[in-house]
């Protein structure tokens, strides 16, 4: 793969006095499951916004596929096939689980038709309701999506993710919040979605991270503090010390630098 | 669910035979000066239709539809009295007129969002109140301007106008109801789930590639259509035209009334309007000080029940129907993988 | 030339008046986050009080400590019975506060009937000022004006309620974790607004009428100076509502007192559209 899926130059983030990101420069590179971690208030979730359009950088520029995106608009970087997540658990509440699916998938057209019912569309009645079995959730279909339960959002999440068809996806801390149950669940849904999609992740969960990461980049005061592959991370002094204080994250890192 | 549905159906169909019964049964019933009420309800149940379309649907509060309101009622006006067209070009006058206007202002005004949007409606439509109240010439001011109504429709020697009240009432309740009907194609259609999405999470739609600035502002020029429909035929109901019904006074009556009756459902903007109107019409004749009634019932509404009559009905019925169901699926103890 | 002045002062006088009334309003938009409709008419039952201040008393002055004591109950009660149940469907605050409206215009009607009422100045006379015969009573209102403004600004500065004010449009959440009583403020803030309005409504009695459509007019203006001047930027809304009343004076002098309204109007837009954060900006703070 010589070509980066995603890559930034120098990309900066201000917030009055306080550098949100500092000129990051990052590579993706295609068939892998990208992982940033970092302490809070390190600048991944930033690192998000700007590249999915939320926020306007103050400096460097952003590559997909080696097209420049640098400045362009939310909805116009989703069309081009850069699809996110929220850390915040963020979907349509008014509607229901088929149509926040039915959205999703469909948004994107160039024309949406105002008089036509949207049922009568065979072909995406037919992609929803293949999302849904994949992401189990068929019986929950007519349910507005105000009222499922919280595991539940994040699978639909995961849903509207896969029936977007996106080319590079973007996960802000995915398990935020879950059971254990739920975490599992959602976990497989991500690595069968790593098989085809390229995927980089936000998370605070290290059993996660290290689970299914194939790279990992940890972040820290708006900088790359390390880069590489999940042994090495693991064995890297300095990101222990940024990590201070986290003793059972420390704890999992250890466990797998030995396993 | 189906036995939901069905209720609603019921309902509708009962509704629709009234309707089409008023101007023989009302007179039998009540008088026939009530006719001409309910003719006038449909008119502003359409306004309040404009209003419940850009709130209930997409999500932005306008405390200003009476500038297309307006510009509708002017189209027809100015377009008889000066220019002396004749009954459909008038209304198409007033049609297009409202709707330009809603995509110049709309331009502007969709920008902001929130408490802003709603500020700068207000503040368009007291502009062009202001230049209706000092161009006296073109719109009468406060006054106003009266026509004489030209016939809808002429077929050699047989003419059919407003002048007949029958016809005047069906021709109301016709446009009325085509407008409804446009509107429910709408709500089921891709554009109008895209609607629900933006008003739901606005962010979340940018982010999975609507325009949401785009899609607020066709909504916009499409309750500017409602908007000014519903002030053609206030023009025609009325031959006559003032710079009053412009006023902030008269968007915020019709926001009230979108709301009691229940945003964010079809027949919400009907309900709403009828109880308002025939309250007012009921106390008007023994007390004065009807809009009291209507101040206070907006707060309590407000404070107890936002969702609305027809928000609440769904909800009663929704709860009524699931009763004999089986309990929901239990979501936390699912096995499977 | 001698309109033109007339004019002009009578802008600037009024300006002041309205400085205080559209803090007032500044401070509930500002810290409650509503759009409060109701707040001309806050104004005007503040003429109203003095009107029936003077009716039964005899005395004028008695309605600067009637209105603002009413004003300030009334605010209260308005606050904890009307706006506190609604916080969380926050956007439709505009229509409970267009429903009051309602209802202070129509309870005014039928207390004190439909026909507007004038008030004669309690000081009569008139002064000799840049030459011409100018009215006693409006210099006075000023003066009032002043005081209280420079009253409420020192209050908001050197006393504790005054900081919490402060603190709690600055960050509610901060605040309330920093021990401040949140409620009590959002209480206190409508309660304070109510009383600016009613007494801007007593200085401006004697100049304008008693009516209760009276405080129609009044709101656009005021929330123009409170956009233009910049929300959250108190100093800025009450000189944004003295210039712009002082411009449109004159404006008036040489043009229709309406075509001033639009061109307020039209500044204002183009304010929320390009500057929202308000023209005043980097002059305070």
């Amino acid at each position: 793969m010589s070509e980066f899926v995603l890559r930034t130059e120098k990309l900066t983030k201000r917030f009055g006095g306080l550098i949100a990101v500092d000129k990051l420069s990052f590579n993706l590179a295609g068939g892998r499951l990208h992982a940033i971690i970092g302490p809070n208030g390190a600048g991944k979730t930033t690192f998000f916004n700007l590249i999915s359009g939320l926020l306007t950088s103050d400096g460097g520029r952003v590559f997909f596929h080696e097209r420049e995106i640098t400045g362009l608009k939310p909805h116009q970087i989703s069309r081009l096939g850069i699809k996110r997540t929220l850390q915040i658990k963020s979907v349509f509440p008014q509607l229901s689980v088929a149509d926040n699916l039915w959205i999703t998938g469909f948004a994107g057209q160039r024309f949406l038709n105002p008089l036509r019912a949207a049922s009568r569309d065979r072909g995406a009645r037919e992609k929803v309701e293949r999302t849904l079995e994949q992401i189990g959730l068929t019986t929950l279909a007519q349910r507005q999506a105000g009222t499922l339960s919280y595991g539940d959002v994040a699978l639909l999440e995961i849903g509207m993710a896969l029936i977007s068809e996106p080319r590079l996806l973007l996960l802000d801390e995915p398990t935020c919040g879950m059971s254990p149950a739920e975490t599992e669940r959602a976990v497989t849904k991500i690595q069968e979605l790593a098989r085809v999609i390229d995927i980089i992740i936000i998370e605070h969960d290290m059993e996660v991270v290290f689970e299914i990461a194939d790279d990992i980049t940890v972040m820290a005061q708006g900088a790359i503090l390390a880069s590489g592959s999940p042994e090495k991370i693991a064995a890297d002094e300095s990101v222990r010390e940024a990590y201070l204080g986290r003793e059972e994250d420390e704890d999992y890192v250890e466990e797998d630098a030995h396993a | 669910m189906t036995s939901a549905a069905a209720i609603n159906r019921v309902l509708l169909a009962v509704f629709t035979a009234f309707m089409l019964s008023v101007p023989w049964s009302v007179p039998a019933l009540i008088n026939s000066f009530w006719v001409s009420v309910i003719a006038e309800i449909l008119i502003w149940s359409l306004f309040a239709a404009s209003v419940n379309l850009l709130f209930g649907y997409v999500g932005l509060l306008s405390f200003g539809q009476a500038l297309y309101f307006g510009c509708g009622m002017y189209g027809v006006a100015i377009g008889i009295s000066d220019f002396g067209l004749s009954f459909w070009p008038a209304f198409g006058l007033g049609i297009v007129a409202a709707m330009a206007m809603a995509l110049v202002t709309g331009i502007f005004a969709v920008r902001l969002t929130w408490h802003y949007f709603a500020i700068i409606t207000v503040v368009f439509s007291l502009i062009f109140y202001f230049l209706a109240l000092t161009n006296k010439w073109l719109t009468g001011g406060d006054d106003g301007i009266n026509f004489t109504l030209p016939s809808t429709f002429s077929f050699g020697a047989t003419h059919w106008s407003f002048t007949d009240p029958t016809f005047q009432y069906f021709f109301i309740l016709g446009a009325v109801s085509l407008c409804f009907w446009l509107m429910h194609r709408l709500i089921g259609s891709p554009l109008g789930k895209a609607f629900l999405a933006i008003r739901d999470n606005d962010v979340r739609a940018s982010l999975i590639g609507l325009n949401v600035y785009l899609l607020r502002l066709i909504a916009f020029v499409m309750a500017g259509f409602l908007a000014g429909v519903a002030g053609a035929l206030f023009a025609f109901f009325g031959r006559y035209a003032s710079a009053t019904y412009m006023f902030y006074h008269v968007s915020g009556e019709a926001v009230v009334w979108a709301i009691v009756g229940g945003a964010g459902t079809l027949f919400g903007p009907i309900v709403g309007t009828s109880i308002f109107i025939v309250v007012r019409e009921i106390v008007s004749t023994h007390w004065e000080h009807h809009s009291l009634i209507v101040g206070v019932v907006a707060i309590l509404v407000v404070i107890f029940a936002p969702k609305g009559i027809v928000g609440l009905w769904h909800e009663w019925l929704t709860r009524l129907t699931e009763r004999g169901m089986a309990p929901p699926v239990k979501t936390e103890l699912r096995t499977e993988p | 030339m001698e309109t033109l002045l007339l004019l002009a002062m009578n802008g600037l006088i009024w300006g002041l008046i309205i400085a205080l009334i559209a803090l007032g309003l500044a401070i509930i938009f500002g810290l409650l986050d509503i759009i409060n409709l109701a707040h001309g008419d806050f104004f005007m039952v503040g003429t109203v009080l003095a009107w029936a201040t003077l009716q039964s008393t005899g005395n004028f002055w008695l309605a600067f400590v009637v209105a603002p004591l009413v004003g300030f109950i009334l605010g209260a009660l308005i606050q904890r019975v009307v706006i506190q149940p609604i916080h969380n469907v926050a956007v439709l605050s505009i229509v409970a506060t267009f429903g009051l409206s309602l209802i202070l215009q129509e309870s005014v009607r039928i207390t004190f009937g439909p026909t507007p009422r004038r008030i004669l100045p309690p000081i009569q006379g008139t002064v000799d000022l840049f030459g011409i015969d100018y009215e006693v009573y409006r210099i006075f209102a000023a003066a009032v004006a002043i005081v209280a403004l420079v009253g409420f600004f020192v209050f908001l500065h050197r006393t504790r309620l005054g900081t919490w004010m402060r603190a709690v449009r600055h960050d509610r959440d901060t605040a309330v974790a920093m021990g401040i009583p949140a409620h009590r403020v959002y209480i206190f803030t409508f309660a304070i607004g109510f009383a600016l309005a009613a007494v801007g409504g007593v200085v401006a009695a004697p100049i304008t009428t008693v009516d209760f459509r009276g405080g129609v007019d009044i709101l656009p203006f005021c929330f123009m100076a409170v956009i233009i001047g910049g929300l959250g930027n108190l100093p800025g809304t009450a000189a944004a509502a003295i210039l712009l009343s002082f411009l449109e004076g004159v404006i008036s002098s040489v043009a229709d007192p309406t075509v001033a309204r639009i061109s307020s109007l039209v500044l204002m837009s183009a304010v929320l559209l390009l500057r929202p954060q308000g023209l005043f900006k980097g002059l305070t703070r």
